[in-house]
């Protein structure tokens, strides 16, 4: 096709008649991408927006069973990760140790986001030039379940022994085959010991009069509804969509009280520290590093339980160096590395025996009760429920009512 | 022949100088958008997918929905645009004819916020604004903020946000327009009225119009469209009609309701820029008759 | 009140307008100096240089800055010249679909950036177009000329156009009225536009994010660090750029301080005050050569 045909061509598309119209070239087959693409990636010039389709976790399953990445040199391969979440020089000691190049870049400043920018490729089936992304768990799940990631060589995995026992199972990945935890995260109770007066303990203090007008809250309802649901007595991770909806309607009713001054993502750092708020419904590893600036703040595993959310590697499809990848995922499983790691982003380390190294490296850490919960602690923690799209999209629409928007 | 031809490539002139632009904005802008018109009459929702209905419905449930963050952002807009006018007057007055050779120097001034990016600047404000900080503290010293009050995620905090985010824009074009003033014209004119409020009035003020139009129209329609003021500085009770197709566009992934929650803020966009401009205009020409 | 007063007040009144503006500006600059203790950096803890003491300790960082300025200057200069086209040709022809099109140049600047942002991409997905630094520039230039033409229009609307008039019957032709003649005229206008450009260019979040690909721009490295804190080198970075802009400017105005008491007999502060306006001066001489 010449030039000016193509250009003709998708002209035609643009101003396409009834005909035409019916034609959807933006998704084809799964396009899971629109569910969570949420950006306009998803719109046809022209013709409809495909809806979203999954494929069924047995399937996934058998796939993964016979992978095979034979050994091959490093070479130059590429890691995209959250900006600053990884002490670089542990780059250097892989590239080191084993040769290549990681090629090591920060894009990912959201989940949404970044699942926005490399939708297309992965729905045509083109690689994204990645060979390790990371991701929160809502989003890993949505990715292996549309079948966007390259099943794991645990083979070349070994340490991946090391991953602690409460993260091995999720229900999208119930064995891991596609995903390794990066680092993971508390949601729980953060408050102001000054302006409360009193250690606090339980969920109840969000909804309490007491401080009404003094609370922030997360406008993210898997940690804002989940914890609502886990002074309730249900389990967040198993519950179906309509607990959901029940847990993001009371936070509503609280909300129209005036219980909270504001629902804030994790801006709400300032008003913690600064204290105009008395309580914020905060991430564990935040308060590790606001309480240097402000000793008065405490953070609780809430007695009813906490929210974990957890960041995955994956490696996506077609990627260039798997082999690369698996190397890598081995070398961060390492308990020396991962203490590495974790001294420099102080969250929870989903590798088992970092405690016991940081404990001589650097105590201050190590004794952590944020970064390192003991095992009752962490018992009480509760992963992201694994929910159709469908089920999350309906419980973003209800809390993007409660807050406003 | 060569006298049409002439006339016809004259008549061709104003359309060579304009097509690199509008060449642009059509590819770029126009086409773009043309396709979220059609988004906007799509019907169905994003689990099952949107078609093409003519579901002109969506502009009337977006209107009937949302009236309240659009009153607000008209508001909060038009509050802040006459902030800045009375801010960036004087201002301007200042740069086109008092600050001498330092005048290039201070307009670079005038844009600085923008090299620190908004994240930055704007939890600055996050921290100057704060329930115990100095500002509210004198604030409610001197009675303007009651005594449990707070500036912080108000409507104020949010005005003055947006206030303080367009002022470069208000600054510029006035300082553009009353730069190219003739002083003498100036002087003429107070030696003429004798009085300098008068010749401010009848001189001053009518020349700069199209910087006032100017300035008021890069402030005002952007301030429509902001969201970032009220998402950091405000509460849920502050949201703009911006927040809304945000959340629209990136959570609930009705990008219909976006797209005509958007097209309905242009159209509102417009017809008041043809309003002003018509007012601004006919007082020119009263003045100018006076 | 007397004259004098009046520029006293006058003067207050715009000191304390850049004030206001520097307000925040202050703050980043000053936590530049924070001694830190945790991640975050909004809690003053006592001075200290040691963020200066490397602030390019972090490539990532660096990369990020280098393209927001090379992105910022590129889209400037291309939006600054279409654009100044577009606004003389609006202001200085009749011709039919004028109206048309002054309405239409306002509409980027009153679009969402969302779903400005997201139109461009699905554009740039169906024509199979990778995004990265072209398509953030392109965007740029796109939401940036609105700005530009608007502002140039301030200064060419009701501008004597008796004298390109003048030229052209002296004989200068179109290219020779415009460079000499229109040009000098409007400069101020089309200097403003350009800084408002860049500094538009140079802020931008939304529609970036969604057209970047793996390109990462200043204000895109910012808002992820945000979930990490963000990190002192910014602030770092940010006032080192304010001060190179500052220096710039202001050898510039030593600069041209020199020229003009070279060229000038005289010079000093009253001398630029009764500087004729260039509208005055400019044309004949330079229409006739």
């Amino acid at each position: 096709m010449s030039d000016r045909e193509k250009i003709e061509s998708a002209l035609e598309q643009f101003f396409a008649d009834e005909r035409l119209s019916r034609r959807r070239f933006l998704g084809r087959g799964a396009s899971l991408g629109l569910m969570a693409g949420g950006l306009a990636t998803a719109i046809s010039a022209c013709g409809s927006i495909e809806g979203v389709t999954k494929r069924r976790l047995g399937a996934l399953q058998q796939a993964a069973a016979g992978v095979n990445h034979p050994k091959v040199p490093i070479g130059t391969w590429e890691f995209s990760n959250w900006p600053l979440y990884i002490d670089k020089k542990v780059l250097k000691t892989f590239n080191q140790r084993y040769g290549g190049t990681v090629k090591y870049v920060e894009d990912i400043n959201d989940n949404y986001e970044f699942f926005g920018k490399v939708r297309q490729q992965l729905q045509d089936g083109a690689p994204i030039g990645r060979d390790i992304v990371v991701l929160t768990d809502y989003m890993a799940s949505r990715w292996v379940s549309s079948g966007y990631t390259m099943p794991i060589d645990r083979k070349n995995v070994p340490n991946g022994k090391n991953l602690t026992a409460t993260l091995r199972s999720p229900g999208w990945d119930p064995k891991r085959q596609y995903s390794l935890p990066w680092q993971t995260y508390a949601t729980g109770l953060a408050y102001n010991v000054k302006l409360t007066g009193r250690e606090l303990r339980s969920i109840r203090e969000f909804f309490n009069p007491e401080w009404k007008g003094r609370v922030t809250v997360l406008s993210d309802w898997h940690d804002s509804a989940g914890l609502a649901m886990l002074m309730r007595g249900i389990d967040p991770t198993t519950a179906t969509v309509d607990r959901y909806l029940e847990a993001i309607d009371y936070v509503g009713q609280q909300n129209s009280k005036g219980q909270f001054r504001r629902f804030t993502g994790n801006d709400y750092t300032t008003d913690l520290t600064k204290g105009n708020v008395a309580i914020a419904m905060a991430y564990s590893g935040d308060v590790v590093q606001l309480q240097s600036d402000n000793p008065n703040l405490r953070f609780v595993f809430p007695e009813e339980g906490a929210m974990l959310a957890i960041d995955n590697m994956m490696i996506p499809e077609k990627a260039a160096h798997p082999y690369a990848a698996e190397v890598m995922m081995n070398f961060v499983y390492e308990p020396e590395i991962a203490a590495r790691i974790c001294d420099y982003v102080n969250y929870i380390s989903p590798v088992d025996g970092v405690r016991e190294i940081l404990l001589r490296t650097d105590p201050g850490v190590g004794r952590n009760q944020l970064i390192f919960p003991d095992k009752a602690t962490l018992e009480r923690c509760h992963g992201y429920p694994a929910l159709s799209s469908g089920d999350e999209l309906l419980c973003n629409q209800a809390m993007a009512k409660v807050t406003g928007a | 022949m060569s006298a049409i031809s002439l006339r016809w490539r004259r008549s061709l002139l104003p359309w060579w100088f304009m097509a690199p632009a509008l060449i642009w904005l059509i590819v770029f802008f126009a086409v773009p958008l043309f396709n979220q018109l059609n988004v906007s009459l799509m019907s169905g929702n994003a689990d099952a997918g949107y078609h093409s209905t003519w579901a002109f419905h969506t502009y009337w449930d977006a209107i009937r929905t949302y009236h309240v963050q659009f009153l607000r952002s008209l508001e909060y807009a038009a509050i802040a645009t006459v902030i800045d006018l009375i801010i960036a007057f004087p201002l301007a007055y200042f740069l086109a004819f008092r600050a001498g050779r330092w005048r290039n120097f201070l307009l670079l001034l005038v844009i600085m916020p923008f090299f620190v990016s908004y994240v930055l600047r704007t939890v600055a404000w996050q921290l100057i604004l704060n329930d115990n900080g100095w500002v509210a503290d004198r604030l409610r010293d001197i009675g303007l903020v009651s005594q449990h009050g707070r500036l912080l995620a108000t409507s104020t905090a949010v005005i003055t946000g947006i206030a303080y985010n367009f002022l470069p824009f208000m600054v510029l074009p006035l300082y553009v327009s009353l730069e190219r003033m003739d002083r003498r014209l100036l002087e003429a004119a107070t030696d003429l009225y004798a009085s300098r409020v008068t010749a401010f009035r009848k001189v001053t003020v009518p020349l700069a119009i199209p910087g006032i139009f100017a300035g008021s129209l890069l402030c005002f329609i952007p301030a429509c469209g902001d969201y970032v003021n009220a998402a950091l500085l405000g509460t849920s009770r502050q949201y703009m009609i911006g927040n809304v197709v945000q959340s629209k566009y990136l959570d609930v992934l009705d990008y219909p309701t976006a797209a005509a929650l958007s097209f309905i803020l242009m159209l509102l966009i417009l017809v008041g820029i043809a309003l002003y401009g018509r007012v601004l205009g006919s007082r020119n020409l009263m003045e100018a008759a006076a | 009140m007397n004259a004098r007063v009046r520029t006293w007040m006058l003067g207050i009144w715009s000191t304390a307008a850049i004030l206001y503006l520097f307000i925040p500006i202050f703050i980043v600059v000053l936590f530049s100096f924070n001694d830190n203790r945790g991640r975050f950096n909004f809690t003053w803890n006592g001075f200290t240089l040691r963020h200066w003491a490397h602030p390019f300790r972090d490539p990532d960082l660096v990369t990020a800055l280098r393209n927001s300025i090379e992105i910022g200057l590129l889209s400037t200069a291309v939006a600054v010249t279409l654009g100044t086209f577009l606004a003389m040709a609006l202001v200085r022809y009749r011709f039919r679909g004028r109206g048309a099109i002054d309405l239409f140049v306002f509409l980027p600047m009153a679009t969402p950036e969302v779903v400005m942002g997201a139109a461009l991409l699905a554009l740039f997905l169906v024509f199979n177009v990778s995004t990265g630094f072209v398509t953030i520039l392109i965007a740029h230039v796109m939401f940036c000329l609105s700005y530009v033409v608007v502002t140039v229009r301030a200064r060419l609307e009701g501008m004597d156009p008796h004298i390109e008039e003048a030229a052209r019957d002296l004989g200068a032709g179109e290219m020779t009225t415009f460079w000499k003649v229109t040009l000098p005229m409007i400069a101020p206008g089309v200097a403003a536009a350009g800084v408002l450009a860049f500094a538009l260019s140079v802020d931008d979040y939304v529609i970036t994010s969604f057209n970047a690909g793996q390109t990462q721009t200043f204000p895109l490295f910012i808002f992820g660090a945000t979930r990490q804190g963000v990190p002192a080198e910014v602030n770092v970075l940010a006032t080192m750029l304010l001060i190179a802009v500052l220096l710039l400017m202001g050898l510039n105005v030593l600069l041209q301080r020199r020229l003009s008491r070279r060229d000038a007999s005289g010079g000093g502060a009253e001398a630029v005050e009764e500087e004729p306006r260039p509208m005055v001066v400019t044309p004949a001489p330079s229409a006739a050569g």
